[in-house]
């Protein structure tokens, strides 16, 4: 079965690796761009929430630490973007230990809280420090990408893609990696059974420092990216439309499944954006989105990517 | 001479205005099977969790492991200390297969990687008669004996001092409680002290080589099996004052 997830996920980054090749517009070149930056703060997520079963409400928080860091850095200290972006992951990773020290001891509902509260924190500081990040107009025209004489704001987005597809990549293949390793699973083992867990010698506190740590470092830099990229930092990547939207990723694709996120990611980006063009719909599409995730975890709660397995298991012969 | 591995001292445990334990004091003997017997509700579980601090540790009195005071250091510690124990329920990761469950005892508990974690693996589940054909099935399509000894196997990997087994025949066939049998007096061969509850009398006495009885949280009495089960206080806390 792991086979199986490794061969399919080869073959779909093999198509994507082609798609600009045969797409050459910017706009669906973009659509792509949004997907892979939010499919890698997704599967990040889902290392928290699915594999290591934390409730981890402020997720969002690491990726908009990553995006205001990479803005600061770059529009204050005229540090290169090339710098500011994997920078990001480095202050998100840090924000998360600040935040893994209270939760690592915390149960149930006190996890969702204190971690939902946190965002809510990151964003007021943001708001309150203007002269720093622009408050509530955020930060804008950051400088763009430049390799050499090379601007990848006129190459209708073709460096943009390959870097956001490079991005997600090496963020889903370290944790397909970290999940077979022991460390992956003891998260697995802390989420299912934690009494039994810690009578095996594990310790659920450093586990989940560990856990949240890890999964701030690509969503970090996923923000990072993401102000580069369309050159702007807003504190609505701390608002609950981006985060009911990452969320969604994450169930509808299959909590703890690493690909199903991913596949859900692509999948809801498109779906949102072609939503976004049909009268009546542009503001119900988060709504359609909230239905088809209460559907599709009444039908399947281990998410679409089990409905797939499902589907092409073959069948023991009776 | 016995040389003590637990020391208990007037350990206690109170929810609220409840004693579940109340001032339990005795001593486990290095190499031997000491068994604790009691009526439901006696505090045999809730002692054990006392000791191994899972899910919580005691409310007062003293625990001591080797001659070192384990009350109130993490519980994670104390397994990699040296104390294993298994629960009552069945306990599994349904994600993981045997092998992968024993693997985590074995390098979380002890430190192993690699070849040496691989083998300290299969020499606990043979040590346990786990059968070869089941070793990469996912726990959760394992018999509930399979269940059984997988968790001990997963205890042993990290090649404990002591082993606490609570209740483990709990759920299981005549045969299989027979089978149980045996692979307790394998593992007390092999060196491991064994301290377990039981409610299946027959296996506790088999095994046992002193037997504690609780009621109510409190000691009852402490011995062999064969005179403790013969003490009146033991007949009428199991069976009331009229069978006394």
């Amino acid at each position: 079965m792991t086979r199986n997830r490794s061969l399919f996920a080869l073959a779909a980054l093999f198509i994507l690796a082609l798609v600009p090749a045969i797409v050459t517009d910017s706009y669906t070149r973009h659509i792509f761009i949004i997907a892979f930056i939010y499919g890698t703060v997704a599967v990040n997520w889902d290392l928290s929430l699915g594999l290591a079963g934390l409730f981890n409400f402020g997720h969002l928080a690491f990726f908009g630490i990553g995006v205001y860091t990479a803005a600061i850095l770059t529009t204050s200290l005229d540090l290169s973007p090339w710098l500011a972006i994997p920078l990001g992951g480095v202050t998100a990773a840090l924000a998360a230990l600040l935040i893994a020290l209270p939760v690592a001891r915390l149960q149930g509902i006190y996890v969702v809280l204190v971690t939902f509260a946190f965002g809510q924190l990151c964003m007021q500081v943001v708001l309150s420090q203007g002269d720093l990040t622009g408050g509530a107009e955020g930060l804008v025209r950051l400088p763009y990408l430049r390799l050499g004489d090379y601007s990848f704001i006129r190459d209708f987005r073709f460096g943009y893609y390959y870097i956001a597809l490079g991005l997600l990549t090496v963020s889903v293949a370290s944790l397909m990696l970290l999940a077979r390793s022991p460390f992956g699973k003891s998260l697995r083992a802390l989420r299912d059974n934690p009494d039994y867990a810690t009578a095996r010698g594990i310790s659920v506190a450093r586990q989940r420092v560990l856990v949240l740590c890890a999964s701030a470092v690509f969503t970090g830099i996923a923000g990072g990216f993401y102000a580069i990229y369309l050159r702007v930092a807003s504190p609505e990547v701390f608002g609950f439309s981006v985060a009911t939207l990452i969320l969604s990723m994450v169930l509808i694709g299959g909590a703890g499944s690493i690909l199903g996120p991913v596949f859900a990611a692509l999948g809801l980006t498109f779906a949102t954006e072609a939503m976004a063009g049909i009268r009546g719909l542009e503001e119900a599409r988060f709504l359609v989105v909230a239905v088809a995730m209460i559907l599709v975890l009444r039908i399947a709660p281990a998410g679409a990517i089990d409905i797939f397995a499902r589907l092409f298991t073959p069948r023991p012969k009776s | 001479m016995p040389e003590p591995i637990i020391e208990l001292r007037g350990v206690t445990k109170t929810f609220g205005g409840l004693t579940a334990v109340n001032d339990v004091t005795f001593t486990v003997n290095r190499g031997e099977v000491f068994g604790v017997a009691g009526p439901n509700g006696s505090g045999k579980s809730t002692l054990f969790n006392c000791i191994t601090g899972i899910p919580f540790g005691p409310s007062g009195g003293e625990i001591r492991f080797d001659g070192v005071r384990i009350d109130g250091i993490p519980p994670h510690k104390i397994f990699r200390a040296g104390l294993s124990r298994t629960f009552q329920k069945d306990a599994e990761f349904p994600d993981l297969s045997a092998r992968e469950t024993v693997a985590l005892g074995g390098h979380y508990g002890a430190g192993l990687g690699g070849k040496v974690l691989e083998q300290a693996s299969e020499e606990a589940l043979d040590l346990v008669g786990f059968e070869l054909s089941r070793r990469d099935m996912a726990t959760a399509d394992l018999s509930v004996y399979g269940k059984k000894q997988l968790m001990i196997a997963s205890a042993l990997v990290s090649k404990p001092a002591i082993l606490m087994l609570d209740e483990p025949a709990s759920g299981l066939t005549r045969p299989e409680i027979a089978a149980l049998d045996e692979l307790l007096m394998r593992v007390n061969r092999s060196g491991v002290t064994i301290l377990i509850i039981e409610h299946v009398l027959g296996l506790l006495l088999s095994v046992s080589q002193r037997l504690l009885v609780l009621n109510q949280g409190s000691v009852l009495t402490e011995g062999a099996p064969q005179e403790v089960i013969r003490d009146e206080r033991v007949i009428e806390a199991y069976l009331g004052s009229a069978a006394a």
